[in-house]
């Protein structure tokens, strides 16, 4: 498969200080979905504007759909379509105007732009409202209609930054399922951005992790997962003196507190490891009140490569209050 | 794939759905004429000299006030553009591939169509009521012609200014502040509200230069005397000509800023 998008040291600084994306390649396969993890601060929405052409690389560049994001913006905006972190329907306007505006944009011919426009609007369960003013949608609808004005034109390439964020739970996983299903029948490459790893689990086939600008990692769920090399066992004590010990246990890779008398250790495979781990329980005498053996997850592979936890489960309003300070500050 | 079809008919939904603005439009010619009408109807007491031959003062305040009610709209048509940032619509026309000057340029033409609105609300007003507007020397095609063109060179010298303006503005309370700066400035030193002969010297010399005034001194001519002498042509010629050359200056910038500079 060829690559539809590729990044060639693309560098982002804001004003002269903050760098955003530091040398950052990737290359992104036609008809895949592309999941950018990383936590707040990333790069990742500094990303998706420069490869959608809304900011300017301070150096580097990146081809999408074979057109330069610097010497042929316009080219490269004709072929993709967008899904903005930030909402970006007018609310005076009605969701239908306001598909058709952008269909307008694109110079979608009338008849077409009504019959794709009410085609994504049954997609996403709006045909109802769809002649409502969006300052009368709630959240979540809101959310999907942004999710349809980025296909309006038919693009080749669909970015999704953060699509479900601010969304409650419900409402997220019925947002995959219209990402899933707009994969499999408009047949378009997604890009998409999250902190929710689940989100970026379910949805994506390849997965980068990046932080500080930089990809860390790059591979499919499973692959990030097996280079972890190692399963973690959970096991937590009765005194703090026992899990001490326990902490010294030699077969470990690597062993960690994990809240208040518990033990994280990271073992080769632990189907050997753990009546390895019992008897040197039974050995020291230490007393055991719960033991749990996981497979890596995605946030092992995360906290592996990032140093630092990602919180999947922010309270809605705090990451909604955030946006809108984001705003107004502007 | 300009986007100036789709971005001005969005701005004019905007303002013709808002009850509020329409309502106001409405009623607002009203208000001043009965406010300019009322309280300067003492002028008219100095005589028809004065009102350089008008009937009553309604007749010769009409093309001030039509003036002035394009400069008070145009004043404002960067604001929304501001809004649009801060609501993140403007990102939607960032990443369209539309020219980006479409997006300043729908906030010219729909500021300028509702000048017009307000110029057609304020000429039937100033007819409809008592002592208003006389056409004492008949009103022609040509006439009509020049006072829509005063009127809407003015809104394209100040719609240009104050959308280029928001073109760098993020902040609301910042173009607030210039509109409040330059509104009564504006108004006051010109030939919009006072015949020249009861300004101070230094104020009336200071209004020479003043676009409002050429306009306003334009569509005063032509509604005051409806067939036009040799030399009243000329003037009206020199004022409109000054006014088209500097909308053209300004309507320039406003296209090589915005194409260039607009962001989020
Ligand atoms: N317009 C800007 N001016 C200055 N600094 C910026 C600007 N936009 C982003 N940054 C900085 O660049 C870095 C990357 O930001 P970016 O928005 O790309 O992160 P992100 O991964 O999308 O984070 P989030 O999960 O919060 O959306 C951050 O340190 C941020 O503060
Ligand atoms: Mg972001």
């Amino acid at each position: 498969m060829a690559a539809i998008i590729e990044t060639r040291n693309l560098t982002k600084i804001y004003g002269g200080k903050v760098k955003a994306l530091d040398d950052l390649n990737i290359s992104i396969e036609e008809g895949e979905v592309y999941g950018l993890l990383g936590p707040n601060g990333a790069g990742k929405t500094t990303t998706i504007n420069l490869l959608v052409t809304r900011i300017a690389p301070t150096s580097g560049t990146a081809i999408v759909n074979g057109f330069d994001i610097v010497k042929n913006s316009l080219e490269v905006r004709k072929s993709i379509g967008v899904v903005p972190q930030d909402l970006t329907t007018d609310e005076d306007l009605s969701g239908f105007e306001n598909l058709k505006m952008v269909s307008q944009f694109y110079d979608v011919p009338a008849e077409e732009a009504k019959e794709r426009i009410h085609k994504l609007l049954s997609m996403v369960s709006l045909d109802d409202v769809k002649d409502r003013l969006v300052r009368q949608y709630s959240g979540g609808m809101r959310k999907r209609l942004e999710l349809i004005a980025g296909l309006v034109h038919d693009p080749k390439i669909l970015f999704l930054d953060e699509p479900t964020l601010g969304l409650d739970v419900t409402t997220r996983t019925q947002m995959w399922k219209y990402v899933r299903e707009i994969q499999e029948k408009l047949d378009v490459t997604i890009i998409l951005t999250s902190h929710y790893l689940e989100e970026v689990d379910a949805l994506a086939n390849r997965i980068s992790i990046i932080d500080h600008g930089k990809v860390l990692a790059t591979g499919t769920s499973e692959e990030l997962k097996s280079n972890l090399k190692g399963d973690i066992i959970l096991a937590t004590m009765k005194t703090d003196k026992d899990a001490e010990t326990l902490m010294k246990y030699p077969g470990a890779i690597e062993a960690k507190e994990n809240g208040p008398r518990a033990v994280r250790l990271k073992v080769q495979n632990s189907d050997e490891e753990l009546p390895k781990i019992i008897q040197y329980i039974s050995g020291n005498s230490l007393s055991i009140t719960r033991l749990t053996v996981q497979k890596p997850t995605l946030d092992d592979v995360f906290l592996e490569y990032t140093g630092s936890e990602i919180r999947s489960e922010e309270p809605t309003d705090s990451r909604q209050e955030m946006m809108n300070l984001r705003r107004l500050r502007r | 794939m300009s986007g100036l079809g789709p971005l001005t008919s969005r701005e004019l939904k905007k303002w013709y759905r808002n009850p509020v603005s329409l309502l106001t439009g409405l009623i607002q010619p009203f208000f001043w004429l009965a406010l300019f009408g009322s309280a300067f109807s003492k002028i008219s007491a100095f005589g028809p000299t004065l009102l350089d031959g008008a009937p009553n003062y309604i007749t010769y305040i009409l093309g001030g006030v039509l003036t002035i009610i394009g400069l008070f709209t145009a004043l404002f048509s960067g604001v929304n553009l501001i809004f649009d940032r801060r609501l993140g619509v403007l990102g939607r026309f960032l990443i369209a591939p539309i020219r980006r000057s479409s997006i300043v340029f729908s906030k010219i033409f729909a500021s300028s169509a509702r000048i017009l609105v307000q110029v057609g609300i304020l000429i039937l007003a100033a007819l409809l009521i008592p002592n208003g507007l006389e056409f004492k020397h008949g009103f022609t095609v040509l006439d009509a012609l020049i006072l829509i063109a005063a009127v809407m060179l003015v809104a394209l010298i100040f719609t240009s200014i104050f959308t280029t303006l928001a073109v760098r503005i993020t902040r609301p309370d910042t173009i607030f502040g210039v509109i409040n700066l330059v509104n009564l400035p504006l108004l006051f030193v010109s030939y919009a509200m006072f015949p020249p002969g009861l300004m101070a010297g230094w104020l009336s010399d200071a209004a020479k230069y003043n676009p409002v005034s050429w306009s306003a001194e334009a569509i005063r001519t032509v509604v005051i005397n409806g067939t036009l002498t040799a030399s009243q042509m000329h003037s009206v010629g020199v004022w409109l000509g000054g006014l088209a050359i500097l909308a053209t200056i300004l309507l320039l910038m406003a296209y090589f800023v915005s194409e260039n500079e607009i962001r989020e």
